[in-house]
C-alpha cells in the first residue's frame, strides 16, 4: 500500500542522508522525496512516499523517531483516519 | 538538562574554569574530565595530534599524588582494539567508553566497534579527528566521510564545522550515550576547530529537542493501576510463566528489581546471550540461556510455557528464529523495552510498557504484594526443577581428548561467576556461555548481536582497566584471537593481569559444525592445520612471562589452577577435540521442539523413554 509520510527535521548537514540511509538500510524503497525549508530555517519539511504493509510502516515509523535529528514524524493519512 | 541547561548559568553552579581562554583541543580534553572519564583508548594521527597534545598536558598537569595520570590514554596496536576496549570498559563498568582515533583509516577502524556496540546497546563516546574544514570533500590525505560511514551505525554521529558549539557538541555526546537505550556516539572533529581559540563555558548542551522530548516521554512512562491490573489478571490464569530476561536488563540496572519480582511471584527466568549475570544462573528458578544454543531445559521450558514476559529482550533471530513457533502455548506474551521500537517487533505482544525497567518492575512487584497476587507455580517449579535435572549440560567425560567443556568448568570450580569473562566468537563463546556460572551483572563481555571475532581480548583490556584488582579472563579461540592478536603485546605494555585462554580447534569450529550439518563436510576455508602460528612462543615474544600449551587431559586441573594463580598476565593455549561441537543446537529455521542435544544431552523424546515420572503435566 501506498503511504506518505512527513518528517520534521533539524537542518544540519548530514540529517537527510541519516533518514535516506535508515529507509535504506531497512529494505524499504522510497518512491518520491521532497525537502523544503520551513519558516523556521533550522527545520526542514521531509515528505516522501513509500509501498508497504501497515506492519511494516509501524516499524519505520518507530526508527524515523529513533534519529536524533528527527523532530516528529507524521503519517497524515492515519492521523486523518484517527 | 537540556534548553534548561543553557539558561541557567548562575554562580553557584558556575564551572571553575569558565571564561578561560582555551583552544578547541584543550575544550574536549575538559569537557571528558568533567564526564568523569578515567581513562580513555586511541591511536594518534596527523588529525588528532592538537587533542593527543592536550591530553599529555593535562596528565601532566594534573598528576594523582602518586604521579599517575588522571586520564590515561591507552594506545593499541590497531583503533579496532581501541574501540573494543573503551566497549569492554563499557560493558564492565556501566560507564560511557571513551575512544580518540585520527581521520581516514584510524576512524574506518573504528567502525566495527561503533556498529558492534550499537548492536548491542553499549555507551560509547568517539572523537575522531577530521581533515581541515576547508579539505573536506578535496580527497585530502587521511580523509573519509566519517559523518556519513558513522551515520549508518552509530547512535549518533556530528560533524563540528563550527567551532562554537564544539564544547556543547562533546557535552551532549555523552548524554546521547547513556541515556535511553545506550549506544555509541561519534564526534568528527576537523584539525581547525581543534586549534580554534575558544572561551570554556562549563556548561551547556544542544538544544536536540526532538530527541529529549522523546526521551522524556518514555523516562517519565508509568504503569498505571489499570496497566498493572491487566498484567495481573494475565499473570494469574497463567500455570505455566515464564521471565525471557535479555541484555536491558543489565543496562537498565535492574537485575535487583527482577531479583525482587521473582521473589514475590515466582516465575522462572530464561536469560540471552546479553542478559547473562542479569539473574543468578546458580538460583534453582535460574534456566540459564535459551536460543540457538541455549540449554535443552531452558528451550523446553520456552517450549511448555503459557505466558512469556520479555524483559529488555528483542526476540532476536538467535532466540525467536521462526517467530511463530517461538513460545508457542504462550496464551499471554508481555514485553518491557526502553525502546518503543522493539514492542512487538518480531512477535506481536498482549501488554506491554516502554519505560525504565527497574522502575516498572518496583512498580509490578509492588502492585502485586499491595494486591495479594501469589502464583501457586508449585507443579511448574516442579518440573522446571525436572527439566533442569534430566536435560542438563553433558559432554564425552571419557575422552582421551581434552574437551572444551571441561576447561570451562575447571575454570569455573575457582571462578565461581565472580571473573570477568570476555570472549571472541564461535563455538568457545557459546561453551563459555552455556558452562560458566553466572552471578552478577557486568561479568560478561561478548559481541552478541555483531558476533565480531577479535572481541575478546581488546574487551578484557578495557574491562581491566575498569576493575584493576578483579579476575578478568578472555576466553579465547584460535581463530577469534588472530584476529586482534597485536592486542597480546598491549597486556603486557601496561601490565594487565589479563588471563588469556586459547581453546585450540585448528581452525573456525562453528563454520566447520555449520559444514558438517549443511555443507556435506566441505570445510571451504576453516581448516588451519597448515597454519603454523605458535600461540606459546606469540606470546612469549609479546612479552608474557607465563604462557603455555596444555596438550593431556590428566594435566587440565593442576594447569588450570597454576595459570589462574599467577599473579601477572598470563597465556594458555589448550589443544582441544577439534571435533567438539556446541550442543544443544536449534538449526536454522527449526523449532525449539525440533532442536538438536547431541550424544550426551537427553533430548525429549528419548527422555519421556526413560522418565515415565517425569512430568504429569504434558
Amino acid at each position: 500500500m501506498n503511504h506518505t509520510l512527513s518528517i520534521l527535521l533539524q537542518n544540519e548537514a548530514g540529517a537527510l542522508v541519516r533518514v535516506a540511509g535508515l529507509f535504506a538500510a531497512r529494505g524499504y524503497n522510497i518512491d518520491t522525496l521532497t525537502v523544503a525549508a520551513t519558516h523556521d530555517p533550522t527545520v526542514s519539511r521531509l515528505t516522501l512516499s513509500l509501498q508497504c504493509d501497515d506492519d511494516a510502516l509501524g516499524q519505520i515509523l518507530q526508527q524515523t523517531r529513533k534519529l536524533v535529528d528527527v523532530l516528529q514524524v507524521a503519517h497524515p493519512a492515519t492521523a486523518l483516519a484517527a | 538538562m537540556n534548553a534548561q541547561a543553557l539558561k541557567t548559568e548562575t554562580t553557584t553552579d558556575r564551572h571553575p574554569l569558565a571564561g578561560q581562554a582555551m583552544s578547541g583541543a584543550e575544550v574536549i580534553v575538559q569537557v571528558l574530565a568533567d564526564e568523569g572519564v578515567g581513562v580513555m583508548f586511541g591511536y594518534s594521527g596527523g588529525a588528532i595530534l592538537p587533542v593527543y597534545d592536550a591530553v599529555f598536558r593535562y596528565n601532566a598537569e594534573h598528576a594523582c599524588a602518586d604521579g599517575s595520570e588522571p586520564m590515561p590514554l591507552v594506545v593499541p596496536a590497531n583503533e579496532q582494539g581501541a574501540g573494543f576496549m573503551a566497549a569492554g570498559y563499557a560493558r564492565a563498568s556501566g560507564k560511557v567508553g571513551v575512544a580518540i582515533v585520527t581521520s581516514g583509516p584510524g576512524a574506518t577502524n573504528m567502525v566495527t566497534p561503533v556498529r558492534d556496540s550499537m548492536a548491542d546497546s553499549i555507551p560509547l563516546v568517539v572523537i575522531c579527528g577530521q581533515v581541515g574544514t576547508a579539505a573536506i570533500g578535496s580527497d585530502a590525505f587521511q580523509e573519509a566521510p566519517i559523518s556519513n560511514i558513522m551515520g549508518a551505525c552509530a547512535k549518533h554521529v556530528f560533524l563540528v564545522t563550527d567551532a562554537a558549539q564544539l564544547e556543547a557538541t562533546v557535552r551532549t555526546a555523552f548524554t546521547l550515550a547513556r541515556s535511553g537505550r545506550p549506544g555509541p556516539v561519534v564526534v568528527d572533529v576537523p584539525k581547525d576547530v581543534q586549534n580554534t581559540a575558544l572561551s570554556f563555558r562549563g556548561t551547556g548542551e544542544l538544544a536536540l529537542s526532538g530527541y529529549r522530548t522523546r526521551l522524556r516521554a518514555v523516562e517519565q512512562a508509568t504503569l498505571g493501576d489499570a496497566d498493572c491490573a491487566t498484567f495481573f489478571h494475565a499473570l494469574m490464569q497463567a500455570q505455566r510463566p515464564l521471565i525471557y530476561a535479555g541484555g536491558g536488563v543489565i543496562a537498565a540496572a535492574a537485575s535487583a528489581a527482577l531479583r525482587a519480582f521473582v521473589d514475590a511471584f515466582g516465575l522462572p527466568v530464561t536469560t540471552t546471550l546479553m542478559g547473562l549475570g542479569g539473574f543468578d544462573s546458580t538460583d534453582p528458578l535460574a534456566l540459564h540461556l535459551l536460543g540457538m544454543h541455549g540449554t535443552a531445559y531452558a528451550n523446553y521450558a520456552v517450549e511448555d510455557c503459557d505466558f512469556v514476559l520479555a524483559l529488555g529482550a528483542r526476540f532476536d533471530d538467535r532466540v525467536a528464529g521462526v517467530p511463530d513457533k517461538f513460545a508457542p502455548r504462550a496464551k499471554f506474551i508481555a514485553q518491557i523495552d526502553i525502546d518503543p521500537a522493539e514492542i512487538g517487533k518480531v512477535k506481536p505482544v498482549g501488554w506491554h510498557h516502554v519505560g525504565p525497567l527497574q522502575r516498572a518492575l518496583e512498580r509490578l512487584t509492588a502492585y502485586g504484594r499491595a494486591h495479594g497476587f501469589k502464583p501457586q507455580l508449585a507443579e511448574w517449579h516442579a518440573h522446571v526443577a525436572e527439566l533442569k535435572r534430566v536435560h542438563a549440560m553433558n559432554y564425552d567425560r571419557a575422552s582421551a581428548l581434552i574437551q572444551p567443556y571441561a576447561v570451562l568448568e575447571a575454570i569455573n570450580r575457582h571462578t565461581r561467576g565472580r571473573a570477568i569473562v570476555s570472549t571472541g566468537v564461535g563455538q568457545h563463546q557459546m561453551w563459555a556461555a552455556q558452562y560458566f556460572d553466572f552471578r552478577a551483572p557486568r561479568h560478561w563481555l561478548t559481541s552478541g548481536s555483531m558476533g565480531t571475532m577479535g572481541f575478546g581480548l581488546p574487551a578484557a583490556i578495557g574491562a581491566q582497566f575498569a576493575h584493576r584488582d578483579k579476575l578478568v579472563i578472555d576466553i579465547d579461540g584460535d581463530a577469534s584471537i588472530r584476529m586482534n592478536i597485536g592486542e597480546l603485546e598491549t597486556v603486557t605494555t601496561y601490565n594487565l593481569p589479563v588471563k588469556v585462554v586459547v581453546l585450540n580447534n585448528v581452525g573456525d569450529g562453528m563454520v566447520r559444525q555449520w559444514q558438517k550439518l549443511y555443507f556435506k563436510g566441505r570445510f571451504a576455508a576453516s581448516d588451519k592445520s597448515l597454519h603454523k602460528k605458535d600461540f606459546v612462543r606469540a606470546a612469549q615474544a609479546d612479552g608474557f612471562e607465563w604462557a603455555r600449551r596444555l596438550e593431556r587431559v590428566g594435566e587440565l586441573e593442576a594447569t588450570i589452577a597454576d595459570f589462574l594463580a599467577f599473579d601477572g598476565p598470563a597465556f594458555l593455549e589448550v589443544m582441544i577435540d577439534p571435533d567438539a561441537g556446541v550442543y544443544p543446537m536449534v538449526g536454522p529455521g527449526a523449532s525449539y521442539a525440533q532442536m538438536i542435544t547431541g550424544d550426551f544431552i537427553a533430548s525429549r523424546a528419548a527422555a519421556v523413554v526413560r522418565e515415565d515420572s517425569s512430568s504429569h503435566m504434558f
